[in-house]
């Protein structure tokens, strides 16, 4: 607050466009991220409003069947790389984690901004990739289709940009660990960190070790075509099926790179928003690096019915279900959390529990995908579409939107229209089930998926399910018009204005550029409720604002006190 | 592993005499003698195995000593070992899938099978047959 | 980063600058061992990714194991023992810079450094007559496979040798491309000592570079036998 005069919030400190794009506030970078991602998040849904409009009606909609394969593999390539991955972790994940550690910075400021350079350097290869046109593989890029020899180059220019950008994940991944270890401020012991760091760190330690397999799968994948190794090409002697291995054993990881900082938020809010702590805090916190660990040993469940051994389907099935523990374990804590806790039906936590909900259903459905005898059904048709949907939109993408409102006032220095948002949310929650509910049921009679016409059985279902994307991004729409106007004319935010015991609160609404002006000590965990002062959990901003102590001690020292 | 609060202003560092790093790297061509000899002789199955172990000792040592992993600090040790284990299982579950690939069929799937000579029916005319060298005509 | 934001900590001494301090570190040692840890978790994604490679090369040396024993013998295996002698030396002067700037003697990091450098370009040298002659004679990955001669006493190879030759590449082209880049790395070190940056206060970049060096040593020492070596 710089009325008590301890500097500028990091917003104004520094000015001008410089400032900005070689920045080294992990602040700053964190909303450099936050802006790409959105903006990639809007291009992926353009792609998905193209897809679902096509299959209003079987046959030609509005495009052709190459062009249909282009859109469903950008909307894929898009969401997955340039959105869902970096997103909670490089926009939120950067902002506030070293807030939450009591650290000024992350433990490397300028890899950190190197990260987000790459990151757009990686994009740039993908919207070429999108010009030269003919990336209709499938965001999965399986060869031989991918590496064929007539392939279009475009193939290459995307494989290039996902390199790239697995780079910056992998930057960001070392940057946080190495963070979260060295640089947390005294009395912040392991047990007492935020749940949000928890999950956020198990996401870095897949980042670390999933995304190179990720390299050197595409850099497999532009060397096949290229000079012909002959290791996917079964021609040459090569075997496609050993490209998918390649494939999942990252991008299974990756889905939990996706989901465990969603999860992460949800902890933060279902704590705030029931004004308690987090019950069985260990398990929750443990779940996370056991779905990290485990998450490493299932990817075999992608290619059930793809050829592999008979053996090997079925250690990957057994695994897969083990993998659903831990995630179930955070499920049943969140809720016991909410037993006899005080709710506040905040924006943010409509999200936290559309979050349990709709993550329920998708993990439960991706139980029935891992058991083999079933799966042999339901593979490549809308019901694994309905189910990744359901966890990564359902799952993470609430959890993200949750995260975006309730930091909204710590990042903006604004508050947001509460009515506006939550009729967003209501146009989200009821768009987002409208369209995929109904993908179950087209899956399980038996609609493919990725396929451009359909059987006049499913109209009815393909009809409902498009029109649910235009419900739902008329809610998107809704939401970035409520952000905008929060941003021009939103009332000015108090630093708690959650009343939350979280120590990201202690600071200032935006915070000063070096976070605090004094080390903070922690003495407390951060979902001690009984422990917090009143100053603490005050909501409101200070009495007197001219006054140069504000009530309880200085707000801006950060030092949240037992 | 809260990091300590230590007043120390200098970095101290373990520092390894240039005798222990030169027995080291005598140790390291010593063993890649070895691997070449042991090369030269035919112990089927047992060469790989011989050869993995010799080449597993020799990285132990640059690891501990030349990075200095036996002294510094255990974290690192931990990291390292991780990415090993993980990409070990990547390894182990891929094998164990090809070397089980089509169980139910007798071709082992549709590949050249170079104990007999014969390509899976319907593999393009002319693939599989030994390669001869042909001389450039010019 | 802006110098308001680094605090230095003591002054120069004798031409060497002490370890410039961080805004958001407490002391040299946390600094020192936060980059120490940032290096590690580096080498560890290096290890995966080039763990991919070694899983390629496991799978198609079980499925044809006779393409890559004839694939082997038609590389050189006295070059390839050649090269590894020379990256073990050049190990060795890498970790003897590092030392030499622990203990400060600056004249004797130059050198190594140098040393270390020199080795290197040895290295890619003799990788380069060893494509060139592959080249040559047509000894190329996949489809490109058309061999013109063999050694002595070889007079045809599987099929598959395409393959192996596709995987050698592979392989040894990626190690090939960090192996230049430690160059780049060492050189911009080199410079940055001779103009006294290092000392005993502060030798982290010479550490990290030489903890990047030695994990491309380590893929070699695996490649060497399992390319070169095989029965």
């Amino acid at each position: 607050m710089s009325e008590h005069g301890h500097g500028a919030s990091y917003l104004t400190a520094r000015r001008g466009l410089a400032s900005w794009l070689f920045t080294l506030d992990h602040k700053r970078i964190g909303v450099l991220y936050l802006a790409t991602t959105l903006l990639a998040f809007a291009a992926g849904g353009v792609f998905a409003v193209l897809v679902r409009t096509e299959l209003l009606t079987p046959g030609r909609t509005i495009m052709d069947a190459d062009t249909y394969n282009q859109a469903f593999t950008l909307h894929g390539a898009i969401m997955v790389f340039m959105f869902i991955i970096p997103s909670i972790p490089a926009a939120l994940g950067n902002f506030f984690l070293p807030i939450m550690l009591g650290a000024k910075d992350v433990a490397f400021p300028r890899l950190n901004l190197a990260s987000y350079w790459i990151f757009v350097f990686g994009a740039c290869f993908a919207l070429v990739a999108i010009v030269v046109g003919n990336v209709d593989t499938g965001w999965t890029f399986y060869t031989p289709y991918s590496s064929r020899a007539g392939a279009s180059n475009a193939v290459l220019w995307m494989t290039t940009a996902v390199f790239v950008m697995g780079f910056s994940s992998i930057l960001t991944g070392v940057n946080f660990i190495a963070t979260t270890h060295k640089l947390r401020a005294p009395g912040l012991h392991w047990r007492r960190l935020p749940l949000f760091i928890w999950g956020i760190y198990a996401t870095a330690v897949i980042q670390v070790l999933a995304t190179p397999v990720l390299a050197i799968t595409v850099l497999l994948l532009f060397m096949e075509k290229l000079l012909t190794l002959g290791i996917f090409n079964p021609q040459l002697g090569g075997d496609p099926v050993l490209f998918q291995h390649f494939f999942w054993f990252y991008s299974h990881p990756a889905v939990y790179i996706m989901i465990l900082p969603g999860m992460a938020i949800v902890s933060e809010l279902i704590a705030t928003f029931s004004r308690r702590k987090i019950f069985g805090y260990m398990f929750v916190a443990g779940s996370s690096v056991a779905i990290a660990l485990l998450g490493f040993l299932v990817w075999g469940h992608h290619m059930f019915t793809s050829g592999m051994s008979e053996f090997a389907t079925m250690v990957f099935s057994a695994l897969t279900f083990l993998v659903a523990i831990p995630s179930g374990v955070k499920i049943f804590n969140w809720i016991a959390t909410l037993f006899q806790g005080e709710i506040r039906l905040a924006t943010p936590m409509l999200y936290a529990l559309s979050f349990i909900v709709l993550f329920t259903i998708g993990g439960l459905t991706g139980l029935f995908l891992g058991t083999l005898s079933v799966d042999v059904y339901l593979h490549d048709t809308y019901f694994v579409v309905a189910h990744f949907h359901y966890v990564m939109v359902g799952g993470t993408v609430m959890g993200f939107l949750g995260g975006l409102h309730y930091w909204w006032p710590k990042m903006t220095g604004k508050l947001y229209d509460a009515r506006m948002a939550n009729v967003a949310w209501a146009f989200v929650f009821v768009g987002f089930n409208m369209t995929f509910m109904s993908q179950f049921l087209l899956g399980s009679r038996g609609m493919p998926r990725r396929y451009y016409d359909y059987l006049e059985q499913f109209q009815g279902l393909h009809g409902f399910s498009s029109i649910g994307s235009y419900v739902l991004g008329v809610g998107f729409l809704f939401m970035l018009a409520m952000f905008v106007w929060s941003l021009a004319k939103g009332a000015k935010a108090p630093p708690n204005p959650w009343g939350s015991a979280g120590f990201e609160w202690q600071t200032a609404s935006p915070p000063i550029e070096h976070n605090f002006v004094t080390q903070p000590m922690f003495t407390r965990g951060p979902y001690d409720y009984h422990l917090a002062s009143a100053a603490e959990l005050f909501d409101g901003f200070p009495e007197d604002e001219e006054s140069p102590v504000a009530p309880a001690g200085d707000r801006d020292g950060g030092e949240p006190e037992g | 592993m809260a990091e300590p609060r230590h007043d120390e202003e200098q970095v101290h560092a373990h520092v390894t005499s240039v005798r222990f790093y030169a027995g080291i790297f005598v140790a390291l061509v010593v063993l890649t003698g070895l691997t070449f000899a042991v090369s030269l002789v035919h112990l089927g199955a047992l060469n790989l195995a011989i050869a993995a172990l010799i080449a597993t000792a020799k990285a132990a040592l640059v690891v501990l000593f030349f990075m200095h992993l036996r002294w510094g600090q255990k974290f690192n040790a931990l990291i390292f070992l991780s990415a090993l284990l993980f990409g070990g299982i990547f390894l182990a579950y891929t094998l164990n899938d090809t070397a089980h690939r089509g169980e139910g069929d007798p071709m082992h799937g549709a590949r050249f099978d170079e104990r007999t000579g014969e390509w899976a029916p319907g593999s393009p005319p002319g693939v599989g047959r030994p390669i001869e060298a042909r001389p450039r005509t010019e | 980063m802006s110098t308001e934001a680094i605090a230095k900590v003591g002054e120069e001494q004798e031409g060497r600058r002490q370890a410039p301090l961080a805004h958001h570190f407490d002391t040299p040692l946390q600094q020192f061992d936060t980059a120490k840890m940032g290096m590690w978790l580096f080498l560890a994604q290096e290890v995966l990714f080039f763990g991919g490679l070694f899983v390629v090369y496991g799978i198609f040396r079980s499925w044809y194991p006779e393409a890559f024993s004839a694939g082997s013998h038609l590389l050189d295996k006295h070059m390839g023992a050649a090269n590894t002698v020379v990256l073990l030396t050049s190990s060795l002067t890498a970790a003897l810079a590092v030392r030499s700037a622990q203990v400060g003697k600056r004249n004797l990091t130059t050198w190594m450094i140098l040393a270390t450098i020199a080795l290197a370009l040895t290295f890619m040298v003799i990788k380069y007559f060893e494509y060139s002659h592959k080249f040559h004679v047509g000894y190329l990955p996949g489809q490109h496979f058309e061999p013109t001669e063999f050694p002595e006493g070889i007079g045809s190879v599987p099929y598959h040798t395409r393959t192996f030759f596709g995987i050698y590449f592979m392989m040894t082209g990626v190690h090939g491309v960090h192996v230049l880049v430690g160059v780049g790395v060492f050189t911009w070190l080199l410079v940055r000592n001779l103009r006294g940056h290092f000392g005993p206060e502060h030798f982290t970049p010479v550490d990290l570079t030489a903890l990047y060096w030695h994990l491309v040593d380590i893929i070699w020492i695996f490649l060497f036998p399992l390319l070169y070596l095989i029965d």
